[in-house]
């Protein structure tokens, strides 16, 4: 199961899951505000902790059945796996995390990396930029006529992203503490690390890595937040090799 | 990155330091990290990402509102060459859009105050209504006292019957003030139908205690009521004591008032005629909103609900209400289907 983080849709694992269909059965979603979920299901009173959308893993989970499946979470949907694993037992007996993060604020001895005022910022630029996002609901179709896979693809649109809720899922992102449910986990864990990543730190990574009982960690060559994206054969790779 | 020589100065930095340079770090925090996890992976998705707003952040800290366009070229192999950005200042756009989104959160806000403040207000009616309905009844139960048990003189039956009049007008304001607040609160009148209701009876108690409290008032029925009808005859007993009385406050004195009643055609017709001056076309559409008065100036005028609740009345028994006013006469009449089933069958 490939669960996408903030600011996308499950469109962020195109490169990546591809490569696994073959082998496994292999799931998609969008979280509700993003994709083309069902944004009528949005409730701000649920969604106001992670535990919400862990809540939706699970129940996407028992749906389709899954035991000893592998959870593979981007960013904020590493964490959310974490949860999902912990509420399930049996459900997730891997977990891939990719940029992880278990807490963005820095706290005392803890370094995530941003601080509370930079936190209120990104809010209050997604606040700001309220039109921007909207208009990004509904991307231009354009003319490709020497592309046309990308004019197939923009009738559906990429990391569609609902600018109200987005800006909910960001607080209770960037917000999030969840340190203590680290040592909770008892899946089989793999922690994928970025270089320069502003978002998730090297030395979160091997936090994550020294707090999840079982677990391994492997620096990427890749740059940035989103090596799924940017470097999809090395996570692919990477993946394969864990699982 | 390869900025020209417009960024630079934006930027207040020179054009050779931008070299070497990724352009995120020219983004505010907030602004960095909406790129790093929305648009550059729309960017990498879909090729291009258009009117993205962004904050440059010049070298003094001093935030540069900007609208971007980016869109990638990549080699027929599909491996990135280069991403092209066009930047547009937009200061004014931006300091517009959050204008709108000010003016539009005070909107909300004040709509929500307005909400809430309109609710109090009808919880407030609600109560008050009903808090007033036990004295008003130990003000009618002692008149009554007073005129069956005491032996009065004339001038003191005369004031008796005076008290009683004004307590059952004010028990009616009341009954009328609770069903408007109950109708808002709650939404509709609540009804219990009885499905074969002789309503004869009903009518004429009605005309008997309006008489009894206006002895000078002449009221003539017609009642020709051969079947039965499906309604809550408490709920037709308001209807035409709120029209009966309606008529005794507004029409002429002098002049009869008629109550009409029939079963015919499979619907039960009631009207209530009086005579004087006609209403006004262009007050007629507003006869049936809440706290509408005419521009009669009496005394003894209402709140203005009277004809509310009983448009409602007739609305919750899937009726109508019409008003006919002529120089001669001036005529309300409801009508309503006789059973629910031919409701469904002609609605209206």
């Amino acid at each position: 199961m490939f669960s996408h983080g903030f600011g996308c849709d499950q469109h962020m694992w195109r490169d990546v899951a591809r490569e696994f269909e073959a082998d496994f059965r292999v799931i998609l979603f969008d979280h509700v505000g993003a994709g083309r979920s069902d944004l009528g299901a949005y409730d701000s009173q649920k969604y106001s902790m992670l535990d919400g959308y862990a809540d939706d893993v699970v129940e996407i989970g028992r749906e389709l059945g899954l035991e000893n499946a592998v959870f593979v979470g981007h960013s904020v949907s590493a964490m959310i796996g974490a949860l999902a694993s912990i509420k399930a037992p049996g459900m997730f007996s891997d977990l891939v995390m990719v940029g992880p993060s278990p807490r963005y604020i820095d706290d005392k001895d803890y370094v995530g990396g941003f601080s509370r005022e930079q936190v209120e910022e990104l809010l209050e630029f997604l606040a700001d930029n309220h039109l921007g996002w909207s208009a990004a609901m509904a991307p231009a179709i354009m003319g490709n006529a020497d592309r046309p896979e990308l004019t197939e693809r923009l009738a559906s649109s990429f990391c569609a992203t609902d600018p109200d809720i987005a800006r909910e899922f960001a607080r209770v992102t960037f917000f999030s503490d969840n340190r203590d449910d680290l040592p909770a986990v008892s899946a089989r864990t793999l922690v994928l690390q970025c270089r320069e990543d502003i978002i998730a730190p090297i030395s979160v990574g091997e936090y994550v890595r020294d707090r999840v009982p079982d677990s391994s960690f492997i620096l990427l060559g890749a740059t940035g937040h989103c090596p799924n994206l940017s470097a999809p054969a090395e996570v692919t790779a990477a993946i394969r090799a864990f699982v | 990155m390869k900025a020209n020589q417009t960024i630079a100065r934006w930027l207040d930095r020179r054009q050779d330091d931008l070299l070497g340079t990724h352009f995120h770090e020219l983004l505010s925090f907030g602004g960095r990290i909406a790129f790093e996890t929305h648009l550059a992976p729309m960017l990498r998705l879909q090729g291009f990402v258009e009117e993205l707003a962004l904050d440059l952040l010049s070298s003094d800290g001093a935030k540069i509102p900007v609208i971007a366009n980016a869109a990638e070229k990549r080699d027929s192999e599909g491996h990135h060459i280069f991403t092209r950005l066009t930047l547009f200042k937009a200061v004014e756009r931006r300091a517009y859009e959050r204008d709108l989104l000010e003016a539009r959160s005070k909107a909300e806000a004040a709509i929500g105050a307005e909400q809430e403040t309109a609710i109090l207000r009808e919880q407030f009616i609600a109560v008050l209504g009903h808090d007033l309905r036990n004295p008003l009844a130990a003000l009618a139960a002692g008149a009554r006292l007073l005129h069956k048990r005491e032996s009065l003189s004339e001038r003191g039956k005369l004031i008796v019957n005076e008290m009683n009049a004004s307590v059952s007008r004010a028990a009616a304001l009341v009954t009328n003030l609770l069903d408007f607040a109950r109708g808002r609160l709650g939404g509709g009148l609540p009804l219990n139908r009885v499905p074969d209701q002789a309503l004869t009876p009903v009518l004429e108690q009605v005309v008997s205690e309006i008489r009894a409290v206006n002895p000078d008032r002449a009221i003539l029925t017609d009642l020709s009521l051969t079947e039965p009808v499906d309604c809550d005859p408490s709920r037709i007993a308001q209807l035409a004591s709120n029209l009966v009385s309606n008529a005794v406050t507004h029409g002429a004195p002098g002049l009869p008032i008629e109550l009409e009643a029939a079963t015919a055609g499979g619907r039960f017709i009631l009207s209530v005629t009086n005579g004087g001056v006609p209403i006004a076309p262009e007050a007629r559409e507003q006869l049936f909103q809440p706290f509408f008065r005419g521009a009669v100036r009496r005394s003894q005028q209402g709140l203005g609900l009277g004809l509310f609740i009983v448009h409602e009345i007739a609305k919750a028994h899937g009726g109508s209400m019409e008003v006919d006013s002529t120089a001669e006469r001036t005529r309300f009449t409801f009508s309503m289907p006789l059973t629910r089933h031919e409701e469904k069958a002609n609605p209206g």
